[in-house]
């Protein structure tokens, strides 16, 4: 957090074109309103977090991003174009991986990846090497039938074929969702290197913690609707924080010495607990030992 | 027990089981009334019957008549075909109920409740056995509506009933075999379709009687669980003792299924699945790839058939000629089988049998269309069409791969007949394989039409296509080959493109009705390319 909100910021205000622009965006499906006046704007080269509960449009959004569904009202551009009637120019820059990743039952998991591939354009050639990297570091047997992987499994075949050809934009829905604390740990290394050239990234999550780790900007969305947007410090004031304080180890000189310890008047007895921190203060993630935004006036 | 009551709701096949159910007792009730009311005669029977006799193919397709009474005839030429689509019911009723839901998961779901791993199999085996017995007293029903008596109806529908729970036995224990459903419904299929040919080569090599009117069949058709349901000889002599054999059978299988069920792991089965390759071959590229690599096998097995098909087309002809050369009764009726047109009696015949290889045709071409929806369906789409694909491109793809697979079906039947015709010394050999080509090239139209509106329903009504491509295909193959038989209404017959295939008699066939339907099929090709441009995916 700390050190990703400088980098967000200039990288941000160096590159003024959006490379994905909603405003007011519709989707209906008969009567359902699946996106009921969506904005997002997405700068080239930043990582952005699309966020929001299980069914409030995260998907839907990204399908019409991707031309699969046409807008039913409002407007929707990627890399200035619009993404249903230019889809086939938009994808050759466009690297997707799906939340729900379903493979052909009967090829396997290297032969999705190579039709991909050359979907895409790709020369199998000279993508052997950074194949072989990825079906190594995710740990993928690819002589698998696509039937025959787990959830997990379906989606590192999705990885390796999105990270194996160099895009302009990463558009990743749930990405983690299937994978094990280690693999996720490998996804985020992988998608670091793959995004550090200048590439933009959207990734939808209902984890915040996921898109914690890893966006400059975040929307959130609630029922087809952007209700924030901002760096992840902005929108602190969102979440009730609280932190754990334990006095364990220090006299009640040391104490007395720290000014603010008078607001903490149940932990001064306790010499332990917990502090919630009023909504409308942003609190310095390291420690209230500072000076500046988080109010301990230390 | 006390789950086996939920499971049993679980397995209704709302729609398609009823409409299975249905059409057998409609197509036993409208045989039976429209025989009566064609073949009044008893010398028109026995005129048909004779021919039949003498007339191994019709014997394939059939079975092996009993004497020239009405109701005995009815049982000769229905028999057969409505125990082959009891089988497929059936069969396929098993594994949609068994491996179908255990590589959907919904399997998994189902026996970590106190169900367990066999009452969910139990659950399918009754609601099997109650959709055959279903099956078997809407056949009865049918024909007792039909005013036959009852004993004969009663065994037909018996008949019918044994047949269908030993497919579903032979389902069931597929399921247990395979991997995959598509796997264990191609398995089941082959073994409904052995059982069908060891029916067809028994009754085509049985011996005559003296009148000429009975065919007493020989040792193959006694080892096909649709052979045994003939040997019942419904109306004749009343003999139910080979049903003995179906339910021996059928427990047999059933037991088979429960001990394998009992004893495997979830998700795994009898043959193991081989690893895929590592890299892709060449040819897998684009979406036409693609295609051609999932449907390939399923137009292989098409093909195959459509061989077998040509053969008989090319040897039988010949055969047939020679038994009814100077018959005029027998031409008379032999022309009626290919649409009221008067010509050479080979001609006809082989007009007749590519009439039946144009179905298979369409089927595979339908089947390419049906393929497109699955994609669509299971999600694999998505990853299709987020890449750099046109949507009008992947379309147009897998409209070539069922032009494909329906040139495919009928050049290797124009092949198998022209390999066929060599076996024989048919005269003037130049003429038989022109006209054997055309009459392969006759069914383009109507496989065509069959293909196009397929695209027509995935783009304009995605979610119901693959039920309306099937449905559609069946009315109109039971309109084209039934329609005469049935007395239905000249409007109705014309409504299938089957009824308007160019017939190749003597000098040539009339191909106005062709031109006019490769002209539809392309302005329905035309509309689903808009409908697709205009549609969202429909997961």
């Amino acid at each position: 957090m700390g050190e990703s909100v400088p980098g967000a910021v200039g990288r941000s205000l160096g590159s003024m074109s959006a490379v994905i622009e909603t405003r007011d965006l519709q989707k209906r499906f008969g009567r359902v309103r699946a996106l009921d006046g969506l904005d997002l704007s997405v700068p080239a080269g930043e990582v952005h977090g699309f966020l929001g509960p299980n069914g409030a449009g995260k998907s839907t959004t990204i399908r019409v991003l991707l031309g699969l569904y046409r807008a039913s009202g409002g407007t929707a551009t990627v890399f200035g174009g619009n993404p249903w009637t230019d889809a086939v120019a938009l994808h050759r820059r466009i690297a997707y991986v799906p939340g729900d990743v379903s493979l052909w039952p009967n090829l396997s998991g290297g032969e999705a990846i190579d039709l991909l591939g050359r979907l895409r354009g790709a020369d199998p050639a000279a993508n052997r090497d950074r194949r072989r990297h990825l079906l190594e570091v995710f740990e993928l047997d690819p002589t698998k039938k696509g039937r025959a992987y787990s959830k997990g499994n379906r989606q590192k075949v999705a990885f390796v074929a999105a990270l194996a050809t160099a895009a302009d934009l990463y558009i990743l829905d749930e990405p983690t969702s299937g994978l094990d604390p280690l693999m996720e740990a490998v996804f985020r290394r992988e998608i670091r290197a793959a995004v550090s050239d200048g590439a933009t990234e959207l990734l939808s999550s209902h984890i915040l913690s996921e898109v914690e780790h890893l966006c400059d900007r975040v929307s959130i969305i609630r029922a087809g609707k952007t209700v924030e947007t901002g760096t992840l410090a902005d929108l602190r004031h969102l979440t009730g924080t609280e932190i754990a304080f334990a006095s364990t180890g220090l006299t009640d000189a040391d104490l007395a010495g720290w000014p603010s310890a008078s607001r903490l008047p149940a932990i001064w007895s306790a010499r332990t607990g917990r502090w919630p921190l009023p909504p409308t203060t942003t609190p310095c993630p390291r420690c209230c030992r500072c000076s500046r935004s988080c109010g301990c006036r230390a | 027990m006390s789950t086996l009551g939920p499971l049993l709701r679980l397995r209704r096949d709302r729609l398609q089981v009823p409409v299975w159910i249905a059409s057998f007792g409609a197509l036993a009730f409208f045989s039976g009334v429209a025989v009566a009311g064609n073949f009044g005669a008893l010398a028109e029977r026995e005129a048909l019957v004779r021919i039949a006799v003498l007339t191994p193919t019709i014997l394939m397709f059939r079975g092996a008549p009993q004497g020239a009474a009405v109701d005995a005839l009815v049982f000769f030429l229905t028999f057969a075909t409505i125990a082959l689509m009891a089988a497929f019911m059936s069969a396929f009723l098993a594994v949609r109920h068994s491996r179908a839901e255990e590589a959907s998961g919904r399997a998994e779901l189902v026996g970590a409740t106190p169900a367990g791993r066999l009452i969910p199999l139990v659950a399918t085996m009754v609601h099997g056995v109650g959709t055959a017995l279903a099956a078997g007293a809407a056949v009865a029903l049918g024909l007792l509506a039909a005013g036959f008596e009852a004993a004969g109806s009663t065994l037909f529908g018996l008949a019918v009933a044994g047949t269908s729970v030993v497919f579903l036995g032979v389902g069931l224990v597929c399921a247990q075999i395979m991997r995959t459903s598509r796997g264990a419904n191609g398995l089941a299929s082959a073994l409904i379709g052995v059982a069908y040919v060891l029916r067809a080569a028994g009754d085509a090599g049985g011996a005559p009687s003296a009148d000429g009117l009975r065919i007493t069949s020989a040792w193959p058709s006694r080892l096909s669980p649709i052979g045994w349901g003939q040997q019942t000889q419904a109306y004749t002599t009343n003999n139910p003792t080979p049903l003995l054999l179906d339910l021996a059978f059928a427990a047999l299988l059933l037991g088979v299924a429960l001990v394998l069920q009992a004893v495997r792991d979830l998700d795994s089965s009898l043959i193991a699945e081989r690893p895929g390759r590592e890299h892709a071959r060449r040819t897998l590229r684009g979406s036409f790839g693609l295609a051609w690599r999932l449907q390939y096998p399923a137009i292989l097995g098409w093909s195959i058939a459509g061989l077998f098909l040509g053969v008989v087309a090319g040897t039988l002809g010949e055969t047939v000629v020679d038994l009814v050369r100077g018959n005029a009764a027998f031409e008379g009726i032999l022309a009626g089988m290919a649409g009221g047109d008067r010509g050479s009696i080979i001609d006809v015949f082989t007009a007749a049998l590519f009439g039946l290889i144009g179905i298979l045709a369409a089927a595979a071409a339908m089947q390419a269309m049906i393929r497109m929806r699955q994609e669509e369906a299971d999600g694999s789409a998505e990853l299709l069409l987020s890449a750099p694909l046109n949507r009008v491109r992947w379309l147009l793809d897998y409209i070539l791969l069922g032009g494909l697979a329906l040139t495919l079906v009928l050049a290797t039947a124009v092949v198998g007949a022209v390999l066929g015709l060599a076996q024989t010394t048919a005269a003037q050999a130049g003429d038989r394989i022109r006209s054997v080509a055309e009459s392969g090239l006759a069914q383009v139209p109507a496989a065509l039409l069959i293909l196009l509106a397929g695209a027509l329903f995935f783009a304009y009504l995605p979610r119901a296509s693959i039920g309306i491509g099937w449905a559609l295909l069946l009315v109109a193959v039971l309109i084209g080959q039934f329609g005469d038989l049935l007395d239905l209404p000249d409007w109705l017959q014309a409504l299938s493109p089957f009824s308007h295939t160019p017939v190749v008699v003597g000098t040539g066939a009339d191909w106005s009705e062709g031109w006019w339907m490769v002209g539809i099929a392309l302005c329905l090709g035309a509309a689903a390319v808009i409908g697709v441009r205009r549609r969202d995916l429909a997961l």
